[in-house]
């Protein structure tokens, strides 16, 4: 079968009615977790998992995709109206999101995120669609030792862009390694730091760590920021009647930083570690370089709006081609996905999309429709997600925290879940707060025990010998890689945040 | 409180890696790589760079962090969140959540009786009705049942 008759059984697939029930209930909480602040898709993906234990697979992977980027829609909207994003990709959305809507252009700017998002997003899917099959193809060489590496270069890639604080990157990853050796060892039958508990038998499971640590860590993180007290009093208004759509002038002046965005977005979102965070910063440097308006980003001009946020939802989309074709995350958002996968019994790899085809492309076909879903919410339903962000973060707070705990508590019915929720919440705190790295340690817990395994069969392929990684084509290839991106990814995030912070100091 | 958690880390590295040596072995009996292999290696570097951290920490000598409202905020939430996991076990889900509301808001959104009480209310019966309702799974139940 070609791509093209692929797809079309992936359309088949996603148009049922229970499945676009699904994929418009993901898009809509997507852009509501997007919307909160302080709270991004990881936080919203780890809560909603066990909400889709009692559905079908593929819609329920559906919806929480849609959920993953439905999170790069709403968050722009808090960046535009309150100058405070909803979500860390978000971030360059404000330096002109927020200058646009203080000069009278609100409405503008809010169509014009949406439109941006939408072409970032389904630019996104159209690559997806034609490369996923090939990195399959590709990857289907692979073995152990290239397993390993990749594992290795997730790894390294979300550490170095952690910047100045890399050694707490690296000691949280190995927290999230040393979890997850605990329990049985596959190979040996042994149990490893079990302490005679039948609990931690099957190791330290994902979902209580992962919403504890997003969920509730991320909640009291920013209890001690005070966003409780700072109210809603800074949202802009907007007028819906008149001056609501962009000019024509809007529209022709950012098409190709649209182009730009979303080319450059999708490219850094399929780097395993970099995320649409460094991607928006990177396209809003890019097109603030190359713009003869450059001198004017941070005081509300239109392509610094345009270009972060084609580049954050492209980055979104390019992201789930390594958890696709792979297996590995990028990201502690794709971790969360990839955990999904993995509780339905479903191994993402080289050979997911020829054994599963119904889901994977189902899942890609739905990302077309729920990228056409969030254009209409996104620009519909704008008084409603102000009404949300109304809602006083004193009251959110308490709320999230029973949705987290009885959330944890409805997947195994288990109460020492539900304290290791608690305590990964209170660890989750003092580590955002202390400059440690809650993603690294996610990231590292899902991907470790798939590392150590991969490693130990490397070496017993090699008889301990490590030129294995290097005698092997693939494999130094994965290395060169490697290589190439810890040396150029602290330059560029270097060159995107100095040019992003210039900005917000120009828009003050 | 810096220090301390660093601290936490490294004690948390050193037992890891002490198990790892002492009760997991190197190799397993057919001379593969056995179940010690991978944590004595998360284990030693686990020390390594928390030690490394934690020298860089005592050389920057920062100030203490943070207002006293700030600590007092978040102390209060995370204080009711952990009452609220012991309550779960004792009333379970429906009337916990109740009652965790209800006390939590009353301190973090006082004076506001009636949207306290509501959301108090409201709260746990659209919790109820998702989870136990319509997605048929488990809430927590009472270890001591209340006559409601």
């Amino acid at each position: 079968m070609d791509v093209f008759s692929d797809l079309m059984m992936g359309f088949s697939v996603a148009i049922s009615p229970i499945n676009l029930l699904y994929l418009l209930i993901g898009a809509m909480v997507g852009m509501v977790v997007g919307v909160i602040p302080g709270f991004g898709p990881s936080a919203g993906l780890a809560i909603l998992l066990p909400v889709t234990f009692g559905m079908d697979p593929t819609g329920a992977i559906m919806m929480l995709a849609a959920i993953y980027y439905g999170a790069m829609y709403g968050g722009t909207i808090t960046s535009i109206l309150l100058n405070t994003p909803g979500e860390s990709a978000t971030v360059a959305s404000t330096f002109d999101g927020f200058p646009l809507a203080r000069n009278g252009r609100a409405g503008p700017a809010l169509v014009m995120q949406a439109a941006a998002s939408f072409v970032g997003g389904t630019v996104g899917v159209i690559l997806i669609t034609i490369l996923a099959p090939m990195f399959a193809q590709v990857s289907r060489s692979f073995g152990p030792p290239e397993y390993f590496l990749l594992a290795v270069m997730g790894m390294l890639t979300l550490i170095v862009m952690i910047g100045s604080h890399w050694k707490l990157g690296v000691i949280s990853a190995l927290i999230g390694f040393a979890l997850g050796t605990v329990g049985v060892d596959l190979e040996t039958g042994q149990g490893r730091y079990t302490f005679g508990s039948a609990e931690l038998i099957g190791g330290v499971y994902f979902i209580p760590v992962a919403i504890g640590l997003f969920g509730l860590g991320e909640l009291f993180f920013a209890f001690y920021t005070g966003l409780h007290r700072t109210g809603t009093g800074g949202i802009v208004q907007y007028d819906r009647q008149s001056r609501f759509w962009p000019t024509a002038e809007d529209w022709l002046s950012t098409r190709m930083t649209m182009v730009r965005g979303s080319i450059l977005g999708f490219v850094v979102g399929v780097i395993p570690g970099a995320g649409a965070t460094i991607a928006s910063l990177m396209a809003y440097s890019t097109e603030r370089s190359i713009s003869r308006n450059g001198h004017n980003f941070g005081n509300g001009e239109m392509a610094g709006l345009v270009a972060p946020e084609t580049a954050n939802n492209a980055a979104s989309s390019g992201a789930m081609i390594p958890l696709l074709t792979l297996g590995i995350p990028g990201s502690a958002s794709t971790a969360v996905l990839l955990a999904a996968f993995l509780l339905w019994g479903l191994r993402p790899g080289p050979l997911f999309m020829e054994t599963n085809p119904e889901l994977a492309w189902g899942l890609i076909a739905s990302m077309y429709l729920g990228n056409m879903a969030l254009l209409a919410i996104s620009i519909f339903a704008i008084p409603l997600f102000v009404q949300i962000i109304k809602v006083p973060y004193r009251i959110l707070g308490p709320t999230v925290v029973v949705i987290c705990a009885i959330g944890t508590f409805s997947v195994h019915a288990s109460f020492i879940e539900l304290y290791l929720m608690f305590a990964a919440g209170v660890i989750g705190f003092f580590m955002r707060l202390y400059g440690f790295s809650p993603a690294a340690l996610v990231l590292a817990l899902v991907l470790g025990p798939l590392a150590e395994e991969a490693l130990r069969q490397t070496l017993t392929i090699s008889r301990g010998s490590f030129m294995i990684f290097v005698d092997r084509a693939p494999s130094l290839w994965i290395i060169g890689v490697t290589v190439t991106l810890v040396l150029l990814l602290p330059l560029l995030n270097r060159f995107g945040s100095r040019n992003a912070a210039s900005a917000e100091s120009a828009g003050g | 409180m810096r220090i301390a958690f660093f601290l936490v880390v490294l004690t948390g590295a050193i037992f890891y890696s002490y198990v790892a040596f002492a009760d997991l072995g190197f190799l397993s009996r057919t001379g593969r790589l056995g179940p010690g292999f991978f944590p004595r290696i998360i284990g030693v570097a686990a020390i390594v760079m928390t030690l490394w951290a934690l020298v860089d920490e005592l050389r920057a000598r920062r100030g203490p962090g943070g207002a006293f409202e700030q600590w007092r905020d978040v102390a209060v939430l995370i204080a009711f969140a952990l009452g609220y996991a012991v309550l779960l076990r004792l009333f379970g889900g429906f009337v916990a959540t109740f009652l965790f509301l209800l006390l939590t808001l009353s301190v973090l959104n006082p004076g506001r009786r009636l949207t306290n009480g509501l959301v108090a209310v409201i709260v746990p019966g659209v919790v109820y009705l998702l989870f136990d309702q319509l997605l048929n799974a488990n809430m927590p139940p009472a270890l001591i049942d209340l006559p409601i």
